[in-house]
């Protein structure tokens, strides 16, 4: 499984023709192909290549969402 | 535009360029999915379809209501409806309501509509969720949208098997929430 930094993980924010990953405890989501998700931004208030775990406790929906997409890799901790 | 009704909302610590886009996005999801609802409900055929054409008749013409019932507050803040309606099917807060691959698949389409109200419940939540307290006027019509919208995923789950729905389909008038709201009525 391929591990990504932040700052990697950055870069897959679906602008410009990128892919767009999020990150949710640890591992990292392919929603480029995701209507909701369309040029990296959701909701208007989220944006992807970031990690959305504490964003995704004030969400009207839960985890289980991101059960529709694939897990490409791991996030890592870089502190 | 209605200024001071900005101004106040605004103060009230409320991002409205970003509220405004949310609107307009839930606007273009009430909108096509009236339209993918006038598909699915022409699909619904047969035995066993008949008995849910009413109800997503129901759901259709209701969404449809909830269209004409943001309209306003979307100009009244100082928005606009995009030019293009292309680009306005484009920015649906919530995904196509597309008819399912087999078309004589009730129990598909019932999914598809069960999934559409549930979109639209977490959509118009959290919309209540930023405007609670401070813009009382798009809270209001937020929340009569989201009663109507919770109404409209119980019936489809109930049909659905998921258990009761705790009410009947209408009787008479669609829209008792958001009539009130509504421009034309």
């Amino acid at each position: 499984m391929r591990r990504l930094t932040k700052e990697e993980l950055a870069q897959y924010n679906g602008k410009d023709g990128a892919p767009a990953y999020i990150a949710y405890e640890g591992k990292v989501y392919d929603v480029s192909h995701s209507f909701l998700w369309q040029k990296g931004r959701h909701q208007v208030l989220h944006t992807a290549g970031i990690d959305l775990t504490t964003e995704l406790d004030t969400a009207p929906h839960g985890a289980n969402m991101l059960e529709r997409f694939p897990v490409i890799g791991m996030l890592i901790d870089t502190r | 535009m209605a200024k001071v009704a900005r101004e106040m909302v605004e103060k009230a610590g409320v991002n409205v360029d970003e509220l405004l886009e949310l609107l307009i996005k839930n606007a273009a999801a009430e909108l096509t999915t009236f339209y993918y609802y006038t598909i699915l409900r022409a699909n619904l055929i047969g035995l066993e379809g008949e008995g849910i054409k009413e109800i997503a008749e129901a759901a259709r013409i209701e969404d449809r209501n909830h269209f004409e019932a943001l309209v306003p507050r979307i100009y009244e803040l100082g928005g606009k409806l995009p030019d293009d309606m292309r680009e306005f099917h484009d920015m649906s807060a919530c995904p196509p309501a597309n008819l399912p691959v087999d078309p004589t698949d009730v129990k598909a389409i019932l999914t598809v509509l069960v999934e559409a109200e549930r979109c639209a419940v977490r959509g118009y939540t959290h919309m209540c969720n930023i405007t609670a307290g401070k813009d009382h006027r798009t809270y209001a019509l937020s929340l009569a949208i989201l009663n109507e919208e919770i109404e409209h995923e119980s019936w489809f789950s109930e049909f659905l098997g998921e258990g009761p729905s705790g009410h009947f389909i209408r009787r008479g008038e669609t829209s008792p929430f958001v009539r009130p709201f509504m421009p034309s009525a």
